[in-house]
């Protein structure tokens, strides 16, 4: 089966500006990812990890270099196209949550499905209908800040599983959790990628993260330093016994 | 338990056929109207604040209308009876008291409120009889011109007609001493001047020298009243501007999450226009009800509740509420403008940074 190339970016740099000092986030950094791969990005904080998120997510703008998605230039889409793809291929689960607090779990999960137009009765079903598959059944009108921090991560994914995306971009998705519950929603990832072909990119510490990943990019500095895939991965510490 | 095995992806579409990209859809006017609506419910004490930063401004506005309103009913109420106590005056220096005298009333054209006024007055200093022609009101001996003069000490004239259908023989046929006192000085008679027959208009060079000062003095009113109008609406202005304004900008990250989920920046505009628009509105009708009631309460209770309650012209002070309730709707429309369109183009992940 040949590899679809579903996102690529090429050269891409992002230079924060703190007054007269310029960060480089991002230093020319060029990869594929491939339709229906599991990818981990790795890297030290403050490498650049949700600096590169934000640019594949379609959430902002590089200053120098393409990305590509789905074969166009993200960044020459015009607004409604861009719109389309961040509503309708991407699910986003990002490292702060960014539920809208004045909403409830069942409003924040049917928000992606109303942008799209879907009548709202058939919204709150379906968002029901998604907050008890990750066990929040019971917690439905519930603001974000009546919730536990692992409940609301849930809400996160419920949401970013809401308009059944094609690329899930999920920046540290365990970071802030008890490894129980990390190890779920590791599960769930995994399970989303092997059974529905959906394409995982996320940025980890968690090894348990990268025993499951397909490919892992190593990031420092805002630079790709490698590659690897998980067989080379597994080959070199098996050679090391 | 275990959320992975909980998923049932059957319900799912993840394979999407979909292989071109394709174009976000606009939502309708009435899902923008349910959302913006469900946004002012879910927030409702801090649109409660917003609200009442709007009726502040438009209060402020509204009770500085309405008290020019008050006081300029109340200064035509006084000047009104300056001119009845001039005309009586006149009336006191020419015959004495009115009292068990026999007086008429003519009036040609249509009467002013103060002719009324001192009608009521002369009706009410106690004379035998009150002939009139031309003017109904109770009190008052309806009878033909001819026979309005018979015996009478005095003969008023009022109204606005440049002409009187008559002569001021006939008016003044059967009076011991002919003596009529006329609103106009210039009012044509038909016929000769008859001798000894005595015209004197109520107001004469005195009246116009006050006339004019009064003038002058209304110039100047004028020029305050202006003044107050224009500072009250900068206020207004600021007011809620400043309420609207901050309800936008916190709510950049919120924003910043919509268009993650795929919200279009025009969308966003049309949500936030639509939500100024509504507190715009309510704010403004509560606003406008509130300076109305609190500066009648105040005049009323300097001056009088029933002597405000009936000088003041009711369509003035509706006319200034819709004012009022118009210039609240379009300012808070249009400073929840610049912040939602600065919003609305802001790149998402900079909108998700903003913590304001
Ligand atoms: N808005 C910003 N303004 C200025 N500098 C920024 C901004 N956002 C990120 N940076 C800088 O860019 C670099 C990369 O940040 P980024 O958030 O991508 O790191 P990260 O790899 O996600 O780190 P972490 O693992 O801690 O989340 C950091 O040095 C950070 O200070
Ligand atoms: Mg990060």
């Amino acid at each position: 089966m040949a590899r679809e190339i579903i996102a690529r970016a090429t050269d891409v740099t992002r230079r924060y500006r703190l007054g007269a000092e310029e960060v480089w986030a991002l230093n020319g950094v060029s990869m594929d990812i491939y339709e229906g791969e599991y990818l981990s990005i790795m890297g030290p904080s403050g490498s650049g990890k949700s600096t590169f998120f934000n640019m594949i997510g379609a959430l902002d703008v590089p200053t120098s270099g393409t990305i590509e998605f789905m074969g166009a230039d993200l960044f020459s889409l015009p607004e409604d196209k861009q719109a389309w793809i961040r509503c309708n291929q991407i699910g986003y689960i990002f490292q702060t949550f960014n539920l809208i607090m004045v909403m409830s779990a069942l409003e924040n999960v049917t928000l992606p499905m109303i942008l799209r137009d879907e009548p709202q009765e058939q919204a709150d079903a379906r968002g029901k209908e998604i907050l008890e598959m990750v066990g929040l059944g019971h917690r439905v009108h519930h603001l974000p800040d009546q919730l536990s921090g692992g409940q609301r991560q849930r809400v996160a994914i419920a949401r970013s599983l809401a308009n059944s995306p094609r690329v899930i971009l999920a920046d540290e998705p365990t970071g802030n959790l008890d490894s129980k519950i990390g190890q779920e929603i590791i599960d769930l990832l995994k399970k989303l990628q092997v059974e529905q072909g959906v394409t995982i990119i996320t940025a980890t510490h968690d090894s348990k993260m990268l025993e499951i990943s397909d490919r892992i990019a190593w990031i420092r500095d805002g630079k790709l330093e490698r590659i690897e895939n998980r067989e080379d991965v597994e080959i070199k510490s098996g050679s090391m016994h | 338990m275990k959320i992975a095995e909980h998923l049932e992806f059957s319900t799912f579409n993840f394979q999407s056929s979909m292989e071109t990209i394709g174009t976000q859809v606009r939502l309708p006017f009435k899902r923008a109207l349910a959302i913006a609506v469900s946004g002012i419910r879910i927030r409702l004490g801090r649109s409660l604040v917003t609200v009442s930063g709007v009726v502040l401004g438009i209060a402020f506005l509204m009770s500085n209308l309405t008290g020019q309103i008050v006081k300029t009913a109340l200064s035509e109420e006084r000047e009104q009876s300056q001119r009845v106590d001039m005309m009586m005056s006149l009336v006191n220096a020419e015959v004495g008291s009115l009292e068990d005298r026999t007086v008429a009333v003519a009036a040609f054209g249509r009467v002013t409120a103060t002719d009324l006024a001192f009608v009521g007055r002369v009706n009410s200093s106690g004379p035998a009889l009150f002939r009139a022609h031309g003017l109904d009101r109770s009190g008052l001996t309806a009878v033909s011109l001819q026979e309005l003069g018979k015996d009478a000490d005095l003969v008023f004239v009022m109204g606005d007609a440049a002409s009187a259908s008559i002569s001021l023989q006939e008016l003044t046929a059967g009076m011991a001493s002919p003596l009529v006192l006329d609103t106009q000085a210039d009012r044509e008679y038909t016929g000769e001047v008859g001798d000894g027959i005595r015209r004197e208009p109520f107001f004469g060079k005195q009246a116009e020298d006050m006339k004019e000062e009064a003038e002058v003095a209304a110039r100047t009113e004028r020029f305050r009243v202006t003044w107050i109008l224009v500072i009250s609406l900068l206020v207004t202005v600021v007011t809620v501007a400043n309420a609207l304004l901050m309800s936008v900008t916190e709510r950049f990250r919120e924003i910043g999450t919509m268009k993650c989920l795929g919200a279009l920046s025009k969308f966003i505009r049309r949500l936030f226009l639509i939500e100024s628009a509504l507190i715009g509105m309510a704010g403004s009708v509560c606003g406008a009800l509130v300076g109305a009631a609190l500066t009648m309460v105040i005049y009323g209770a300097m001056y009088g509740f029933g002597k405000v309650l009936l000088s003041i012209h009711y369509g003035q002070l509706l006319l200034a509420a819709v004012v009022a309730v118009v210039c609240g709707s379009i300012l808070s429309m249009a400073a929840a403008v610049y912040p939602a369109r600065v919003a609305s183009r802001m790149v998402p992940a900079d909108a998700l940074r903003s913590t304001v």
